[in-house]
Parts: structure tokens; C-alpha cells; sequence
């Protein structure tokens, strides 16, 4: 982080940052931990737009909570796969993962597809699972409409 | 482990050949001992939408095997008119049966019903999606007809866009060598361009024209399909089509001998009746496979294929 971007957010000292978030998508990552009632009372700092040489522009979350809950995690592969994962310990990063695209989503998100019967049978546990390696499209394991993660981040499960 | 059928896409090429075979094992036993192999055993035809011929096949196919079928044939007659979920009424029906064969107007729901329920369940049609005993038993009829699949030149003719039996068709056709497909349709009933990419690093080609009469002169089968009136958004576009592809008589005149006409049916006015009584007319033949084809996969999934 840039000398100037450390003064913009402080460091804390025990908890979760979720780093390299795309600039725009940090209060959608806001909306979706807001989902989960054990991180209610953590104390949570939203920076946005900073200045990132890698990304132009990106936003940042500081939980002073841990650990994330792993549907939460699951989550972030969907909305902004990507981001950067750091545990912090005693103001020092102790561990640090980039959360990349899995294989399958599991009960994560609705079909894309109005006519699929997961839609008219909502306890069914949806299920995608990715085209190919690299790809970015998943296939519904029901009706086989194949669709891009966008689509499907945009369709996400309560 | 139980068996299901439920995509073509699940299959691979050893495998469509393999039910191939079965199929033509089950057409050369005698109709007596047929009729001795699935005593006992019933099969449930739950039909959530109509469809007389695949539910006629069905249950021609499971009678003729010695066995009993349950089972209705739309919603309405169904607990679902009452509300109850398809997820219960699998849940239940595989109390009552051996075997279930599926259709519904949702897709996803043969696939469902298959992890739900213990007993196996074939696909009899799932919406758009997939209808994979029609194109095991048009594989095998061109397979009865030509001893082969590989290489043979198939126009396909007529509603190539909304048509599930095409699509499944086309991508099982992929798995074969060297297929030859024509696509005659109008501008607004194309092949899904997804289809069409689907045959980069295959041996099949596609070649796109708007030529019936064309496709008659250099193809070993026309595979004609009905314009599906109940899938257009908009009748005005359907009135443009709807008759747009009229096979008769006299325009098979000059077509190689080797030729067949095949139709998954119900047909409208794509096929004149006249064309019944050529050499050329194959669909009817390919009515009666679905009933050979539908016996092979219940004997299978039913786990007595060994007993031919």
C-alpha cells in the first residue's frame, strides 16, 4: 500500500482485509457482509477508489473480525474473484490468499435460466460448474443453460 | 449404483454405440421372449405436459417387455394441480415404481428427479433442454438404414433454432466421424451459433442453405422438422415460416435412391402424405425404433441387460 493510501485507511491491528477489490464493487461486497448477523458487531472501514498501480483504482474492506465466514468466501469468488484475502495479526499480515474462481458453485447463486426448476423449486440446491479450466462460464448441473459469472454474481441466493 | 438417462451430453461416443447394439439385440429376439423379461416391473410415465407419441413409445416398449405402466399424462391429472412440488410427487412415485420416465415443461427436472429419487429415471423431455431417447433411436435408425453413422451427409431441414430434437441430434452427431450436416432453414430459424462452434476440432462439418431442393440432390437423410408454432414470441413471424419448407412426391423424383426422409413427428404440412408411399419415407420406421430404443435403455437402467 502507498504511504498515501496508509494515511487514508489506518491499519489495524487484529482481523481480515479484503484487498484489490475492482473499483465500484466495494459497496456490493458491503452488501453481502452485511448478509452475515456474526459480523454485525465488527468494526468495519470501507476506503474507496484508491490508487493502485496494478488495478488504476480499487477499494479496500478492514474487518476487525476474523475468521470470514467460508460461504462469505465462496461468495467473494463469485461477485469479485480476484481480491486479495489478508489476515492480520498484531498490525502485521500473517497470511494472504488470492480468492480464485472454483470449479463449481454450490447452492451460491439462482439459474439464470426463468424456465430452470430450480427456479420454480427454490429449496433445490443449485449447483454450476465450470466449463473449462479458465473459462468463465459454468454450466447449471439442471437445465445446462451455460452463462458468465457476471450473470451469475448478479443472481446470487439469500 | 443406479442408472439414469438423462442428457445426451452424458454419453460418450462408446456408450451411444453400446445402447446401439443393445438396441439391435432387443429388435432380433423373438416378441415372446420379449415379453417374458420384466415381469413384475412397472414403469411410471409422468407425463407433466402432453406428448401422445413419446408416452405411447414408453409404454408400448414397457408393456411389450412383459411389465406394467403407471402414470399420467399432463399436470392436470396430477397432485401438482394441487399444488403439491415435483420434487414430492418424484419423492412418492418411486414408492409405486420400478423405473420412471419424465417429462416436464421446466428444464432441469429429469436431472432432479434424478438425485432425488433411488430408482432410475430416463429423460423423456425436459423444456428446451433435452430429449435424449429421440436421439438414441434417430442414431439408431441411421444406423439401420445405412449400417453406419460415421460419414453419412444429413440435411437438416426446417426450425433449427427452438428445435430440442436438432440440437441433441447435432451434438451427438459431433461424437461421430465425419458427419456432413446441411442446414436449411430460413434466416430467422438458424442453428444456434453455439452449435455450429461446437464442431471446431470435430470431424463433422456444417454447411449453411436455404435449398430444399438443394439438400435433396447430395444427402444420404432429410431430417424434417415441424415449424413448433407454440414456441414464437411473435405469430406474425411464425405466418412467415410456416410453410416455408414443403416436401413432396415429385421433388424427390431425381434424389439418389439412398435417400431417407426422416421426422420425428407429430408432422404438419412439411411432409406431403404422398411422400408415405416413396422408398424415400423413413419416419414411420423410426417411430417403431423409439419403441426398440426406449426397450434397450429401460432394460439397462432396469439392470437386465444381460438376461438377452
Amino acid at each position: 500500500m502507498t504511504p498515501q493510501n496508509i494515511l487514508l485507511i489506518p491499519k489495524i491491528e487484529r482481523g481480515i482485509v479484503i484487498d484489490h477489490i475492482p473499483a465500484g464493487l466495494g459497496i456490493p461486497v458491503m452488501a453481502l457482509i452485511g448478509r452475515w448477523p456474526e459480523l454485525e458487531d465488527a468494526v468495519i472501514t470501507l476506503g474507496l477508489n484508491y490508487k493502485s498501480t496494478r488495478m488504476g483504482r480499487k477499494d479496500m474492506i478492514k474487518l476487525q473480525a476474523e475468521p470470514l465466514p467460508p460461504r462469505l468466501l465462496q461468495m467473494l469468488a463469485l461477485v469479485c474473484a480476484g481480491v486479495t484475502i489478508k489476515r492480520i495479526d498484531r498490525f502485521e499480515v500473517v497470511e494472504k490468499v488470492v480468492v480464485q474462481v472454483p470449479e463449481l458453485f454450490d447452492n451460491l447463486a439462482r439459474c439464470i435460466n426463468p424456465n430452470c426448476i430450480t427456479n420454480a423449486e427454490p429449496h433445490v440446491a443449485t449447483r454450476f460448474k465450470r466449463l473449462e479450466s479458465g473459462s468463465k462460464h459454468f454450466k447449471c448441473a439442471h437445465c445446462e443453460r451455460v452463462c458468465s459469472l457476471d450473470e451469475l454474481a448478479g443472481h446470487l441466493k439469500a | 449404483m443406479k442408472k439414469d438417462l438423462i442428457s445426451i451430453d452424458d454419453l460418450g461416443l462408446e456408450q451411444i454405440l453400446d445402447y446401439l447394439d443393445l438396441a439391435a439385440r432387443v429388435e432380433a429376439l423373438p416378441n415372446a421372449e420379449k415379453a417374458g423379461l420384466l415381469p413384475g416391473k412397472i414403469l411410471a410415465t409422468l407425463f407433466f405436459e402432453p406428448s401422445t407419441r413419446t408416452r405411447l413409445s414408453f409404454e408400448s416398449a414397457m408393456c411389450r417387455l412383459g411389465g406394467r405402466v403407471i402414470g399420467f399424462s399432463e399436470s392436470a391429472n396430477s397432485s401438482t394441480a394441487k399444488g403439491e412440488s415435483f420434487s414430492d410427487t418424484i419423492r412418492t412415485v418411486e414408492q409405486y415404481a420400478d423405473v420412471i420416465a419424465v417429462r416436464h415443461p421446466k428444464e432441469g427436472t429429469a436431472r432432479l428427479a434424478a438425485e432425488i429419487a433411488g430408482i432410475p429415471i430416463l429423460n423423456a423431455g425436459d423444456g428446451a433442454n433435452q430429449h435424449p431417447t429421440q436421439t438414441l433411436l434417430d442414431l439408431y435408425t441411421l444406423r439401420k438404414f445405412f449400417g453406419k453413422v460415421d460419414g453419412l451427409k444429413i440435411a437438416l431441414v426446417g426450425d433449427l433454432k427452438y428445435s430440442r430434437t436438432i440440437h441433441s441430434l447435432c451434438r451427438a452427431l459431433l461424437a461421430f466421424d465425419g458427419v456432413a450436416m446441411t442446414l436449411v432453414s430460413p434466416e430467422s430459424l438458424r442453428l444456434p451459433g453455439y452449435l455450429t462452434k461446437a464442431a471446431a476440432g470435430t470431424t463433422a462439418t456444417f454447411r449453411e442453405s436455404e435449398s430444399l431442393a438443394d439438400a435433396l440432390r447430395d444427402s444420404d437423410v432429410v431430417y424434417m422438422t415441424r415449424i413448433q408454432k407454440e414456441r414464437f414470441p411473435d405469430l406474425v413471424e411464425y405466418e412467415k415460416v410456416k410453410d416455408c419448407y414443403r416436401l413432396e412426391a415429385k421433388m424427390l423424383e431425381g434424389a439418389p435412391a439412398r435417400l431417407k426422409v426422416l421426422h420425428p413427428l407429430p408432422r404438419l404440412n412439411e411432409i406431403s402424405p404422398d411422400v408415405d408411399a416413396t422408398q424415400h419415407a423413413g419416419y414411420f420406421e423410426q417411430a417403431r425404433n423409439g419403441v426398440i430404443m426406449r426397450q434397450a435403455l429401460i432394460l439397462d437402467l432396469l439392470d437386465k441387460r444381460n438376461d438377452i
